[in-house]
């Protein structure tokens, strides 16, 4: 290899086996006191607002801002801001109402941020698979709503502009090159959708942040990402990038053979927090998955926001009254040995 | 074949003003950052209208985008992300001045290649890891789109016959899906057969046409001919009418197709210039830029 414009030393592998042995025991490194998710008032502890919503003909900017609120989150930390959206769109066929975040869940979140002042909405999504991206819009049926929203979609896979440097360490990535909207925008929101994952085991939305990072820069897949190892690279580009906020899309997730194999699971729930390690674990729980078993969400929750091994307080919903088991399979190793005891 | 229309010559106008002073054409209407792979494109399209003195700085600006190695890299802070190049060896065919920098770039592909290893009977993945192909970014794995379009590239140039591209050919139809098409470049992990995308199939194709039996892309060829109706967005239309015209498959309907789809931009906001470029390109129903003088 020739140059290796973006590496630097990382701080070693999340080897998932090394990682099972060792448990949960490592010492938090508190890098979790200088993330964007603190971007809204100090709390003791983590929380997380769970909402049931039988199905997408639910009332979400309703039910968006009623969760915003319980969180803390009011008009004078939205008023004049500008949101960007990031929604998880993956696939437009047959099976996207399990695979992608449901336009109307995009569209709600879209009404409650406005309803509170912001200046502008827009969503951006940089696909992992597909280069055309107008497809998937189209076919998902977000370009419709969209359209009749007058919100502007930003093609993540196109733009760059904005070199950031690594924060986290996990990965041998010295920086990242973003779409400099991302630098431009004052909340980032990650909206994603509950899915066990064939690599990653789950992906929910810490892991949708790799939907930030420009295909044109690291491909399609992002295989720059795979090669410096997947939950490094999670871990790193959230402690990084430093997201504001979380909406999980759990009213039909995905089990099994996720993130676009799988089948649909209906778990009729909406999570939302402006700690996505703590959105991350919640939702975990709510699938039947251990989040400390998920090497990821194991470190994430000790050391991008140490609040959330304490314990995350749940506002809404408990999880109990939400759990639905989703199904994990054996000959996936990653989803080996992570069921929630 | 439409060019007369009043929409196709707007198309083209709006591609000539995204080119930058330097030479360069940006990637979207109203910016000023040129970059190689909208140049590139752009520059294909316009050898459509023989706009030659566009044409001429658009390729001595994709030199300023080459390395001493030869790769032609996309920004001058990521010279790992080295898909451009195929684009820029299409952009400079056919011109002498740039016939130096051509056969560079040729060399830099033939002695490089995507990130492999030998195939392991447990793998997730079903596909043979071994057989090289071309890669988005170096120290990656091979992918579809930039072997397919690296075939293409060092066919044009004479090196159809080179083991390399053999071997590319071979990889793509190793990643050829059991039901037909191809996806972006895994054909099951842990047992799972994954679904086809248009536009990677559609590419694939071009570059499999005239190298591979008929007989062995049927069902590609098929699945794609059914998908085209249902296209309406510029980048997996033009690749899809392009593929099948290369196949001699092109729906009768192309041209109307393609015609509604420049035309979607009024509801979908201005295209990007590959996007645009390739729109106009399947529009011209010309495949010279694609296969030389054989594409005539």
């Amino acid at each position: 290899m020739k140059r290796p414009d973006h590496e630097k030393k990382a701080r070693g592998k999340l080897d998932r086996r090394k990682f099972l042995k060792a448990g949960i025991t490592g010492a938090a490194v508190g890098l979790g006191a200088g993330l964007g998710w603190q971007l809204w008032p100090r709390k003791q502890e983590a929380q997380t607002f769970i909402a049931k919503a039988a199905d997408y003909r639910t009332d979400f900017g309703k039910l968006i801002s009623a969760g915003l609120k319980e969180l803390g989150v009011g008009p004078e930390q939205v008023r004049h801001k500008r949101v960007l959206l990031k929604p998880n769109l993956v696939e437009p066929h047959a099976r996207a109402a399990c695979i992608n975040t449901h336009p109307q869940v995009v569209r709600g979140a879209a009404e409650a941020f406005l309803r509170m002042g912001a200046k502008q909405v827009l969503v951006a999504e940089g696909s992992g698979h597909r280069r055309d991206s107008l497809l998937i819009l189209e076919k998902s049926g977000l370009a419709e709503v969209l359209a009749e929203d007058h919100i502007p979609f930003v093609n993540l896979n196109d733009h760059a502009g904005w070199r950031l440097g690594n924060r986290g360490g996990w990965s041998a990535l010295a920086f990242f090159h973003l779409p400099a909207i991302l630098r431009d925008v004052d909340l980032i929101v990650s909206m994603a959708k509950m899915k066990t994952h064939h690599w990653a085991g789950v992906t929910l939305s810490m892991k949708n942040l790799f939907g930030v990072l420009p295909g044109m820069i690291y491909g399609w897949p992002k295989n720059v990402l795979h090669q410096a190892g997947i939950q490094e690279s999670i871990l790193d580009i959230n402690a990084s990038l430093q997201p504001h906020l979380a909406i999980m899309d759990g009213v039909v997730g995905m089990e099994g053979d996720g993130p676009i194999m799988g089948t649909p699971k209906s778990a009729k729930v909406l999570v939302m927090g402006t700690s996505l390690p703590a959105v991350d674990s919640v939702s975990a729980r709510i699938m039947g998955v251990d989040p400390d078993k998920i090497p990821y969400l194991n470190t994430a929750a000790r050391v991008l926001d140490p609040r959330v091994t304490n314990g995350v307080r749940q506002l809404g919903e408990n999880i109990e009254d939400v759990q639905t088991t989703f199904k994990l399979l054996e000959r996936i190793p990653a989803q080996r040995n992570i069921r929630l005891a | 074949m439409g060019f007369s229309n009043l929409s196709w010559n707007k198309a083209f106008e709006d591609l000539v003003q995204r080119f930058c002073p330097d030479g360069g054409c940006a990637a979207h209407r109203g910016e000023m950052i040129p970059r190689p792979d909208a140049t590139a494109w752009a520059c294909l399209a316009l050898k459509e209208k023989e706009n030659h003195a566009v044409i001429q700085r658009a390729q001595d600006f994709l030199i300023t985008r080459q390395d001493e190695d030869g790769r032609v890299y996309l920004f001058e802070d990521t010279p790992t992300v080295w898909w451009p190049s195929s684009l820029a060896i299409l952009a400079w065919n056919g011109s002498d001045a740039h016939e130096q920098a051509r056969q560079k770039t040729c060399w830099f592909l033939l002695r490089n290649s995507g990130r492999h290893s030998p195939k392991r009977p447990d793998a997730p993945t079903a596909h043979d890891t071994s057989l090289r192909g071309w890669s988005w970014v170096e120290g990656t794995h091979s992918w579809v789109e930039p072997t397919s379009l690296a075939t293409l590239a060092l066919n044009l140039c004479g090196f159809s016959q080179h083991v390399r591209v053999s071997e590319a050919l071979r990889m793509l139809m190793d990643r050829q899906l059991p039901e037909g098409g191809w996806n972006y470049g895994n054909t099951a992990v842990y047992g799972t057969v994954l679904d086809p995308l248009p536009q990677s199939t559609a590419v694939a194709l071009v570059a499999l046409a005239g190298k591979e039996n008929r007989q062995d892309l049927a069902r590609s060829i098929k699945y794609l001919s059914e998908q085209v109706p249902d296209l309406h967005t510029p980048l997996s239309l033009a690749w899809a009418i392009l593929a099948l015209h290369a196949w001699q498959h092109r729906p009768r309907q192309a041209d109307r197709w393609l015609l509604d789809c420049l035309e979607g931009q009024k509801r979908l906001g201005s295209y990007d210039t590959e996007s645009l470029s390739l729109l106009c390109l399947a529009a011209s129903g010309s495949l010279e830029w694609l296969y030389g003088d054989q594409g005539s």
